[in-house]
């Protein structure tokens, strides 16, 4: 055969460019182990060497054939399953036979010497016994000086598929792995079985050059119909291959006879043809369609995850900035809504609060107002007048002091409801109720005028609650305000001393309704006094309040703003990474789809070239 | 009462029990007829595995197969008969007669008009020795589990042909046992290496090689509990033996006169043995027919057989039957299963009823649940065949000679006393005796040796019970 049979392979070929762009691909989207693959594979596909397996069903006649092919018993043939190991058959110089113990392939892509496999040199025409009896881990390889194998074609025996013994046929399959061609071998007596059919259609997805081979042709009289029907029937799977028949034991024998006549009866002299056509010469168009299958297997894996990814960016649910953006704006507005609200609130309940103090005080002053005439009714002013001026003063300090402690309470309940009413849910910070109130708590000075004294009780219940704390707070306020003078009651006056002891009896009536008189003027200055102080006071609470509240809302309203604030731009962040992510992405899957259609036309390149493009 | 009597039994009993259930009262009677009837013995394997010609073989006619237009493959009984008679099971209509014949030891059979998802079957009654007691099952190849099942309900036995170890038939032979009852009862298989005479390519040493084969299979790892017995058959030779002809047997000698370099030459291959480039005094039509008669190999080993001196059709036919394999299968045929027609046949109406306690579960069944499990577990039948299929597939191991006995007294090289007992002839009743007391004491002593292991003793004490068994069976004579 000579030169036209070495193969020479240009570095610019489209496959090779394919083959690299994959590989860079697998890189960039950190799958070493893809790129390993492919790049063990590359360097195969540089070699000027042809891998074909030769597959089959338990028996079919592999080893024969591939003794038949090169003339030499290399190969071990048996009636019982009897391949169990894969012999590669190479050319070489001088006949040369070895057993080589495999590398585990554990490891990834380790390069050392350790991992060099120990290699067993045999002498040629004992090999075949030999690989009978190894291990699955040690495989045959035979060099013979050969034509057909000097034009760079290597023969792999395998071990049977299909069988009941399922563990050999993993060395099978990694024979296919790197396979450029395939022969699968099936023989004339039966036609192809359904699981022959199933395992070519595998086979052809994973390396376009498949070849059919019939064999024992010699033992079966109908072998041209058993052709035909197999032809048929691979026709009707969609598998385009062809079907070789021959004749192993007539390859043989025509050899040991040097019998031309009878080599060509064997079939081997069209399976040769073939072979060198289909396989040898078609170096190019084997690469290009190894490399598709790799690398579109390759792509796919790559676009996989790819495409999820880019559904997700695009479809997937929101991100958490996003979220908190959200909830911060619906807080910014739930506040809002309520701040309208609670400052009509306050207005009203002082109102309230105003009219209902003002009435408990009148009940409380006529009742004093009334009891004062009753006494007067009976007793004589002159003689009685000090005893009762003590009795008004302390009743009157009663009032103010129990009248003052309600307003209190009132106070307290409305800061109470105004603060449940601003309140979110995670309430006013503890710092806002707190702040500036305690510090009161020590230079708390109740007044004391004359009797009137706000007692401590008032304040002794105000800490518990937010609107205790409040008021507690506001007690310096409270506590200064100007309640009553003094009650002036001097006897003086109000009688004129002497003259009334000289008055006649007759005048006890007049001097009681002065004394009745005297009392209800002084209570009604009580009132009135008080009544005002009490009103101002309430005022001044209430502006205090809302002052207060006025004060916690801003710093709420600002706080959430602030929080929605950074939200939305955390949330814009987001969006454009994500936006940015998808386009990513979608660029990285477009780039990949133009590898794909790359390597699509690599097997059917009458497509035009633009669409490569 | 024997086991098939308490089949039987039980069978009435459910069909009493479930005489409102329309569909299950179908299916018992059916079985209670079963039970009387000869074995069904079906013809199972791959495509093209050789089936139709090993039931040609077993026959000694050309019967199968039967086809409809489109070469598709029909399933059909061969049921023996006064007559050839042929009737049809169409799938949606009663049955019914289609012609048929028998002309120069050949069926011939009118299936015009009938395609084939038409049919479910096709009886044939067919008069032969062969199938007085045995009704054979042509199947369609198993590509599909269909026909599996199918045959597992059909049939007691199964012969399943294959050409070497697939994994499909691992598969196939495993389905059959996907019941619970046919594990207890195991093994109602043979695994029939079939066209042995291909093996090796048909070198001339094919049929011993094929013989080896066959014998390792017998203890394949992946064969183990799935059949009783594995025979190399060649059902070509086997068929072309049984039917050979004056005409044929003159051409045959023809060839064997021929000089023997000039032979050589012809039967480099198939093509050129029929070829005219080939100075034989034979005509090539001759040459084909004989060919599609015998096969390559057939014609290497019946013109060395004549040289050897077989030269009549008596004695080359004799030589061809027992070469083939077809002696051997029939011998395993009646140890395994024609021998023990009740235990098969009771086994199938067993696993019919188990199927309707299944199906149709009810309280008042519960009973007979607990009667159908112990019977399987206790009949002693079933013992001897789990032990027979224990001791094939070397999960129950005993000592050497131990074996070999154990295995011939629990039925394994055929259920009749003698056979028992290891007499190839005739034996009195006084001999037969003295065999199997010597047997049942020397069994006693094992079931309580010690040094054997606990599932060993347990096979000893299945030998002492088979041992009683024939003692009771002796006393009664
Ligand atoms: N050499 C040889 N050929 C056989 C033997 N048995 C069958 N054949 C051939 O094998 C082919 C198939 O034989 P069949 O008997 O029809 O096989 P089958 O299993 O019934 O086939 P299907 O019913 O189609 O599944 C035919 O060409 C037979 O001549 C045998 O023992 N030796
Ligand atoms: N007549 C004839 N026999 C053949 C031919 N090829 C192989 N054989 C025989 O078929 C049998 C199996 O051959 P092998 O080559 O061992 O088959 P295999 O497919 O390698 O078998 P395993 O390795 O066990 O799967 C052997 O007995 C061979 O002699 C042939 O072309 N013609
Ligand atoms: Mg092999
Ligand atoms: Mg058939």
């Amino acid at each position: 055969m000579g030169e036209h049979g070495t193969l020479v392979r240009v570095r610019t070929q489209p496959w090779l460019s394919v083959l690299d762009d994959t590989i860079a691909a697998c890189i960039t989207h950190h799958r070493t182990d893809l790129a390993g693959r492919l790049e063990t594979r590359r360097s195969l596909l540089l070699e000027p060497k042809l891998r074909v397996p030769v597959i089959g069903e338990l028996n079919q006649g592999k080893s024969q054939l591939v003794n038949a092919l090169v003339n030499a018993n290399v190969c071990a043939v048996g009636d019982d399953v009897t391949t169990i190991t894969p012999t590669t058959v190479t050319h070489s110089q001088k006949p040369v036979a070895a057993l080589v113990a495999d590398v585990p392939t554990s490891g990834r892509r380790a390069i050392g010497p350790s991992n060099e496999p120990t290699r067993i040199p045999v002498p040629v025409d004992e090999v075949a016994r030999r690989a009978l009896v190894s291990t699955p881990d040690v495989h045959a390889e035979v060099g013979l000086p050969r034509e057909l194998l000097a034009a760079g074609l290597v023969l792999i025996d395998t071990p049977a598929l299909n069988s009941t013994g399922a563990l050999r046929t993993a060395s099978t399959f990694a024979a296919l792995a790197t396979a450029d061609a395939v022969l699968m071998i099936t023989d004339a007596t039966g036609e192809l079985c359904a699981s022959e059919l199933d395992l070519l259609k595998e086979v052809t997805s994973l390396c376009p050059v498949v070849t059919v081979v019939l064999t024992k042709i010699d033992i079966v009289p109908r072998w041209r119909k058993v052709a035909e029907r197999n032809r048929a029937r691979l026709a009707a799977a969609g598998l385009r291959v062809k079907v070789v028949p021959v004749s192993a034991s007539v390859r043989l024998a025509a050899a040991q006879t040097g019998d031309k006549q009878l080599n060509e009866e064997s079939g081997f002299g069209d399976l040769v043809r073939t072979l060198s056509q289909d396989v040898l010469k078609n170096g190019d168009a084997i690469a290009r369609g190894a490399t598709a299958v790799l690398a579109a297997q390759a792509t796919k894996e790559l676009i996989g995850p790819l495409t999820t990814a880019l559904t997700e960016a695009r479809t997937g649910e929101q991100g958490r900035a996003q979220t908190l953006y959200r909830a911060a704006q619906h807080r910014l507005d739930e506040l809002r809504r309520r701040t309208t609200r609670w400052q009509t609130m306050l207005s009203d309940e002082v109102a309230d609060l105003i009219s209902d103090v003002e009435y408990d005080l009148r009940d409380r002053t006529r009742k004093i107002i009334r009891s004062a005439d009753e006494f007067f009714d009976s007793a004589d002013p002159a003689k009685t007048w000090d005893d009762f001026g003590e009795w008004l003063r302390e009743a009157l300090a009663d009032t103010a002091e129990v009248n003052f402690a309600w307003l209190v309470e009132r106070f307290q309940w409305v800061a109470e409801k105004i603060a449940r009413q601003v309140a979110l849910e995670e309430a006013i910070p503890e710092d806002v109720a707190a702040e500036g109130m305690l510090d009161h708590v020590g230079g708390l000075e109740p007044p004391r005028i004359e009797k009137f004294t706000i007692g401590q009780q008032v304040f002794v219940g105000l800490r518990g609650s937010y609107g205790g704390l409040l008021m507690f707070g506001l007690a310096t306020t409270i506590a200064g305000m100007p309640l009553i003078n003094p009650i002036s009651l001097s006897a003086g006056a109000a009688f004129g001393a002497k003259s009334i002891w000289d008055e006649r009896s007759g005048r006890l009536k007049r001097r009681q309704a002065l004394a009745k008189q005297t009392a209800q003027r002084h209570v009604d200055d009580f009132f009135l006094s008080y009544g005002k102080a009490s009103k101002d006071t309430a005022r001044q609470v209430q502006r205090k309040l809302r002052d207060h509240f006025q004060a916690v809302v801003e710093r709420l309203q600002s706080g959430i703003a602030e929080q929605a604030t950074v939200a939305k731009r955390a949330a814009e962040a987001e969006l454009a990474e994500r936006r940015r992510r998808s386009q990513e992405i979608a660029a990285e899957v477009d780039r990949l789809a133009v590898l794909h259609k790359r390597i699509q036309a690599l097997v059917a390149p009458a497509a035009p070239r633009e669409l490569t493009a | 009462m024997t086991l098939a009597d308490r089949a039987h039994a039980m069978l009435r009993e459910a069909l009493d029990l479930y005489r409102d259930s329309p569909r299950a009262t179908n299916w018992l009677r059916h079985h209670v007829d079963r039970l009387a009837e000869p074995l069904r013995v079906a013809v199972a394997g791959q495509p093209e595995a050789g089936k139709s010609t090993l039931v040609n073989s077993l026959v000694g006619e050309e019967i199968a197969p039967l086809s409809v237009e489109g070469g598709r493959q029909i399933l059909t009984w061969y049921r023996g008969g006064m007559n050839p008679r042929a009737q049809v099971y169409p799938v949606q209509a009663p049955p019914r007669d289609v012609p048929a014949a028998r002309m120069g030891g050949r069926l011939h059979i009118d299936l015009e008009g009938w395609r084939s998802d038409q049919l479910d079957r096709v009886i044939v009654d067919w008069p032969a020795r062969t199938l007085r007691g045995l009704t054979l099952i042509d199947t369609p190849g198993i590509d599909s589990s269909e026909v599996g099942s199918r045959i597992s309900l059909d049939a007691d036995a199964v012969l399943y042909l294959m050409r070497q170890p697939h994994s499909t038939d691992v598969g196939f032979l495993q389905s059959l046992q996907d019941h619970p009852i046919a594990r207890e009862a195991p093994v109602n298989s043979i695994v029939v290496l079939s066209r042995a005479d291909e093996v090796g390519g048909g070198r001339i040493d094919a049929l011993t090689s094929a013989k080896q084969l066959a014998r390792r299979y017998r203890t394949d790892v992946g064969l183990t509990g799935l059949c009783q017995n594995a025979i190399a058959v060649s059902g070509l030779l086997a068929h072309a033996g049984r039917t050979l002809t004056e005409e044929e047997m003159v051409s045959l000698g023809v060839l064997a006169q021929a000089p023997r370099r000039q032979l050589e030459t012809a039967m480099v291959s198939a093509d050129r043995f029929v070829g005219d480039g080939v100075p034989l005094r034979l005509d090539s039509r001759v040459r084909l027919a004989l060919l599609e008669r015998f096969g390559m190999f057939g014609i290497r080993l019946v013109t060395t057989l004549i040289r050897q001196g077989f030269t009549t059709v008596d004695a080359l036919s004799a030589e061809l039957v027992t070469r083939s394999g077809l002696a051997e299968l029939r011998e395993s045929i009646r140890q395994c299963f024609t021998d023990r027609h009740d235990v098969l046949k009771a086994r199938s109406a067993l696993l019919a009823l188990e199927v309707v306690l299944r199906m149709e579960p009810r309280p008042a069944a519960r009973r007979l649940v607990s009667a159908l499990e112990a019977l399987v577990v206790s009949a002693h039948d079933f013992r001897e065949l789990r032990l027979l299929a224990a001791l094939h597939g070397g999960r129950t191991t005993l000592p050497d000679p131990l074996a070999d006995e154990a295995r011939r007294l629990v039925g394994g090289v055929g259920t009749a006393l003698p056979a028992r007992l290891g007499f190839e002839r005739e034996a009195s009743g006084h001999e037969l005796h003295d065999a199997v007391s010597d047997a049942l004491r020397r069994w006693q002593e094992q079931a309580e040796n010690h040094a054997l292991g606990t599932g060993q003793r347990r096979a000893a004490r299945v030998v002492v019970r088979s041992c009683e068994g024939m003692v009771a069976q002796l006393t009664r004579i």
